[in-house]
């Protein structure tokens, strides 16, 4: 990760805000995944009975509305359904995930390319379907979809091997230093 | 600690130093050394050698910039919670 983090800094991702908001949709990803996957695994129906929509609450309907509108679904995807069993929460989620998909340094098709190979890598069948959809929805072509599945494959094999041989990172030092302050802060 | 010793530049043959070069020109960074990484894929030519090829085909620039490349890389790689 190390080496890689240096690269990119190196390449033209020389501040910290694109990595800061990589690492968030990498976390938000992987917990959408962990739940829709294991809350509906393959061959079984859903273990939490989903939310229908006409039966929801005033604010859960504007939740659902929000996902709908955001990723251009004509259904609210399972998963948000169950979790909106919890209305309070799922609001919260939705607010976090949303933030996080939103063209900011890192423009959204390749936070959906991002998290396409979170799910590809954690093997999450929700993940890898619903964030392919959403890469081709947002401009993304055959060949791109073929690049991203070659990086994220061959450096499945890179790490790999260095945790294999136990490698010690040697290239963080590489990378330049992004001296701003935090968003709204003073430098110090 | 790496579990096998990492050969020093001077102990691989000729025609596989030169490869070395490729990682200063890939990574655009005058390494004093090449990285672990360049020095374990040297071992075997004939694996890391198509391994590279394979890798450098995947994240050249095409619909993605090659710094969008490496970011995918970093977040597969913090995934596979691998520290390198």
């Amino acid at each position: 990760m190390t080496a890689h983090t240096a690269a990119g800094k190196l390449q033209g991702f020389a501040a910290d805000a694109p990595w800061y908001e990589a690492a968030f949709v990498a976390g938000i990803t992987n917990a959408l995944n962990v739940a829709a996957d294991g809350l509906a695994p393959p061959g079984s129906g859903p273990l939490l009975e989903p939310v229908e929509e006409e039966r929801a609450g005033a604010a859960l309907r504007e939740v659902f509305a929000e996902i709908r509108d955001f990723h251009a679904c004509p259904d609210v995807p399972l998963v948000f359904r169950m979790l909106g069993r919890d209305p309070g929460y799922l609001a919260e989620l939705w607010a976090a995930w949303r933030e996080a998909f939103t063209d900011n340094a890192l423009p959204r098709r390749l936070k959906a390319s991002l998290a396409f190979a979170v799910s590809l890598t954690t093997r999450s069948g929700f993940g890898t379907a619903f964030h392919l959809d959403e890469m081709r929805r947002l401009g993304v072509g055959e060949p791109g979809v073929l690049e991203i599945i070659g990086v994220t494959q061959m450096f499945s094999s890179y790490t790999k091997i260095a945790d294999t041989l136990q490698l010690e990172p040697d290239m963080g030092h590489i990378a330049p230093v992004d001296a701003s302050p935090a968003p709204g802060g003073r430098a110090g | 600690m790496p579990t096998v010793r990492l050969r020093d530049v001077s102990e691989y043959p000729e025609a596989t130093r030169k490869l070395f070069d490729v990682a200063k020109s890939w990574f655009k960074y005058d390494f004093p050394r090449p990285p672990a990484m360049s020095r374990v894929m040297a071992w075997n030519p004939e694996f890391g050698g198509p391994h590279g090829r394979a890798m450098k085909r995947a994240a050249a620039p095409g619909e993605f910039t090659r710094a969008e490349k490496e970011m995918v890389a970093a977040i597969v790689s913090g995934v596979n919670a691998c520290d390198y």
